[in-house]
């Protein structure tokens, strides 16, 4: 066999063997959708390296999984996410929280409270035990364990020889705590429980500096029974049947947490545009999303080609200067950019409102806050992203003008045309020829400019009264962000993922827009 | 006589260095700022100006050896972050455009074209779905799921390969297929050609995609900071964010070392490759 040969097998053994552990995890844990993934791509793998049909595919492939798994799924997956409700509260499935819920336990009444004495000792190795001295029959000893480890541990073992005549005699190896010394250690000790039986575990109730210490018991019953036939669970503390309605068990018209995820339909589509107090936010900020990336084009755009233009003049000194200099804003990470700028806009210190503040004087008006005013959150933002993007536009626009051919120029002069006429006429639509597709490209860009307004205004101010989290500078990426990840009021996944797919389509018409305007597809076309 | 020779100047050259300056100043105005505020021996934004009266390098002090703020942790994750994954990005990128520039298959026009559409989306817009996608392999395989260095690398692997195969495909086409004839005649393998002839041909652009790429992923803020939860795992984007804005007046010497020591690597970087990175690659999607 060649040596290639025996590499693909090991490889496709190791690939394999992942495989097949993984998938008995992802039925455990009910994820289906990443199983249909791994299966997805397992298949794929050795098809493709098993045979040799399939040459092309062994070079394409590794690159393929990731574009597959990590951009193309999610944005199938982002599309089943938004026809449910998985949200805070609704994070699992259903039979994952009917789990949950019967681990839990309560107390009953008439296993509350019985006290008895208590002593604690600690081993060589400062663990502690406890001495439970119920009655006659129960003289319990054992390891004191705290909550998280109650499931875990051993349980309490009757050893009537540690009491004799009334006299603790601590087993070889254990040291008996004094009262003085369980005050010392009161803050652990209180973590602490022996475990009696399933149900059963006594605490350390009161400490004594004389004498015994009390302890207290308890007892814990199974708090919800779920049965399947009738699909409810029974709360056995108050004997009530609460019913499976639609992802939340209900008692007594009161929804139990946590419920589970379920499929809702268009219901999260509907909210969007049929809740006023959805809708209203919603259309703020698609709004301000298109208006904030057609004025930020348009303003780095004219900055840029201005400065091209002013800087298009032969035997023009210090070009080249001028030229590296106004590349550098392009050439600094956006979030380095972006938090000196919030430094500068800061209105209590930063350095623009100490140059402004003469400016503010003379009109006698309070400074502007900068960033926590609707107005001038807006403001702020589209300056910092013209100082963002000007750079690009004026390297783009000077490589245009100069591709433009002199003697069309010289020709309209000859003609008698002003200079201002041969620009409109003449320079700017030849330039905008070249350039349009880039401004487009410029504008779908910014239409997701995440980084900039996230780190700059975080999206906000606020807008006061609005159901969900929202801000004035807030573009359609930042609130389904913010309704996903960060908008304080839990994690509204499926609603955020709305918002997404309303994303996908937004790009997809303007890629359509731009493919049809500027005859992309088929020069791309043509290409392959 | 030397007015109306100044005025003809003026009206010939002058006012372009006077619009020039100007704008010479508003770009340049922030970067200067921050620079010098590093080494500026004042207390925080209030008192901080462009000049200052002394200098010190204990913002830069400040920054190494805090456990607070693990800035060289940053840095380090940071780069190891970006580098694999550019690396494998570029790798796989190649592996692939050779596939799609030099050999003949059913539906290469179509993936092709595929791959373009694609890409016109960025893949954080699915960010709900990747995230709840990594919070279900953290159960399953959890050295890859939320919250580690390798399921990010993943992520950013899948972010730009079809974007970058599409790229490098392009170069590759433009090298003549009779090297590789010839060297088929000679009996050379597949792979042979790839790597002895077609690759070595494509490294130039592909040192150019490489820093691209770099640059792209040291710059991402939004999907580091679904993923990494853990301080000392952070990016520099997310730990400068995330950490110095709760006291921007009192922490703005540090803010300012910390933005400086960020940057200057990608801005030279950026200078040194800045005519090949806007000249054929601009497609207004580049650089975030």
């Amino acid at each position: 066999m060649k040596k290639s040969t025996v590499f693909r097998y090991l490889f496709l053994a190791i690939f394999n063997s992942f495989v097949v552990y993984s998938i008995p995890l992802t039925i455990t844990f009910e994820s289906w959708f990443l199983l249909s993934l791994i299966l997805l791509i397992a298949l794929l793998v050795n098809i493709v390296y098993f045979s040799d049909r399939f040459l092309p595919m062994k070079w394409i492939l590794p690159g393929m999984i990731f574009l597959i798994s990590f951009v193309v799924f999610p944005a199938v997956y982002n599309t089943f996410v938004s026809f449910t409700n998985w949200s805070t509260g609704h994070i699992l499935t259903k039979s994952q929280v009917v789990n949950i819920l019967e681990s839990r336990t309560f107390t009953p009444e008439d296993q509350q409270g019985i006290e008895f004495d208590l002593y604690v000792f600690q081993d060589t190795n400062l663990e502690f035990y406890y001495l439970a001295d119920i009655d006659d029959q129960n003289i319990l000893f054992g390891k004191a364990v705290t909550f998280e480890n109650i499931n875990d541990s051993n349980f309490a073992v009757h050893e009537p020889s540690l009491i004799q005549n009334g006299d603790i005699i601590p087993p070889s190896g254990f040291n008996l705590l004094t009262g003085k010394d369980q005050i010392a250690n009161s803050t652990t000790l209180q973590e602490l429980s022996l475990v009696i039986d399933k149900n059963t575990r006594a605490q350390l109730f009161k400490i004594s500096v004389f004498g015994a210490s009390t302890g207290l018991l308890s007892s814990t019953s199974q708090l919800y029974t779920f049965d399947e036939s009738s699909d409810s669970i029974t709360n056995n503390s108050t004997n009530t049947i609460c019913m499976a309605e639609v992802d939340n068990f209900v008692c007594d018209g009161e929804e139990i947490d946590p419920g589970w995820r379920v499929f809702v339909g268009f219901d999260n589509y509907q909210k969007l545009f049929s809740n006023q107090r959805i809708r209203g936010p919603l259309s703020l900020v698609t709004k301000w999303t298109f208006q904030f990336a057609f004025v930020t084009v348009l303003l780095a755009f004219s900055v840029g080609l201005f400065l091209s233009l002013v800087l298009n003049k032969e035997n023009l000194k210090f070009q080249r200067i001028y030229r590296a200099i106004f590349i550098l804003p392009y050439a600094i990470p956006a979030f380095v950019s972006v938090l000196v700028w919030k430094g500068l806009l800061n209105p209590d210190y930063g350095v623009i409102n100490t140059w402004l503040s003469p400016l503010y004087e003379m009109l006698e008006i309070e400074p502007i806050q900068w960033l926590k005013t609707k107005e001038s959150a807006r403001s702020a933002v589209l300056l910092v992203n013209t100082w963002l993007g000007f750079p690009y536009m004026f390297l783009i626009t000077t490589g245009a003008l100069q591709s433009i051919p002199k003697n069309l120029i010289e020709a309209a002069r000859v003609d008698g045309a002003s200079s201002l006429q041969t620009f409109w006429r003449i320079v700017f639509p030849l330039l905008m020829v070249s350039i349009s597709p880039l401004l487009i490209g410029s504008f779908a860009f910014n239409f997701n400019n995440f980084t900039l307004i996230f780190l700059l205004s975080g999206g906000g101010p606020p807008v006061i009264g609005s159901e969900v989290a929202v801000g004035w500078t807030d573009i359609l990426i930042s609130f389904s962000y913010k309704l996903a990840i960060s908008g304080g009021r839990g994690n509204l996944f499926g609603l955020a993922s709305t918002v997404s797919i309303i994303i996908f389509a937004l790009v997809l018409l303007i890629s359509a827009i731009s493919f049809r305007y500027t005859k992309r597809l088929e020069r791309i076309y043509g290409n392959i | 006589m030397e007015i109306s020779k100044f005025n003809n100047w003026f009206k010939e050259f002058g006012w372009r260095h006077l619009v020039a300056l100007i704008f010479v100043v508003f770009a340049i105005y922030p970067i200067l700022y921050v620079l010098t505020n590093s080494f500026a021996d004042f207390a925080n934004l209030t008192n901080s100006k462009l000049i200052p009266d002394s200098l010190t390098l204990k913002h830069y002090k400040l920054l190494s050896g805090n456990p607070l703020v693990p800035y060289s942790d940053w840095l380090f994750n940071t780069y190891k972050i970006s580098i694999i994954a550019a690396f494998f990005n570029v790798f796989l990128g190649t592996l692939a455009a050779y596939a799609f520039s030099r050999l003949q298959f059913k539906g290469r026009r179509a993936s092709l074209l595929t791959l373009v559409i694609v890409q016109m989306f960025p893949s954080f817009l699915a960010f709900v779905a990747i995230y709840l996608l990594f919070f279900q392999i953290s159960d399953v395989i959890p050295i890859m799921g939320l919250g580690t260095h390798f399921g990010l690398i993943l992520v950013y692997l899948g972010g730009s390969i079809g974007f970058n195969s599409w790229l490098i495909k392009g170069f590759m086409d433009t090298i003549s297929p009779s090297l590789d004839e010839a060297a088929k005649v000679d009996g050379a393998s597949e792979f042979q050609i790839f790597s002895k002839i077609i690759a070595p041909l494509t490294r130039p652009i592909l040192i150019v995609i490489f820093v691209i790429t770099f640059i792209g992923i040291y710059s991402d803020y939004i999907l580091a900071a679904i993923f990494l939860k853990d301080k000392n795992l952070w990016t520099v984007a997310v730990g400068i964010n995330t950490v110095f804005v709760d006291d921007f007046n009192a922490d703005w010497g540090v803010i300012a070392a910390s933005s400086v020591i960020a940057a200057t690597p990608i801005a030279m970087l950026f200078i040194f490759f800045q005519k090949q990175i806007t000249g054929g690659l601009t497609a207004g999607s580049v650089k975030g």
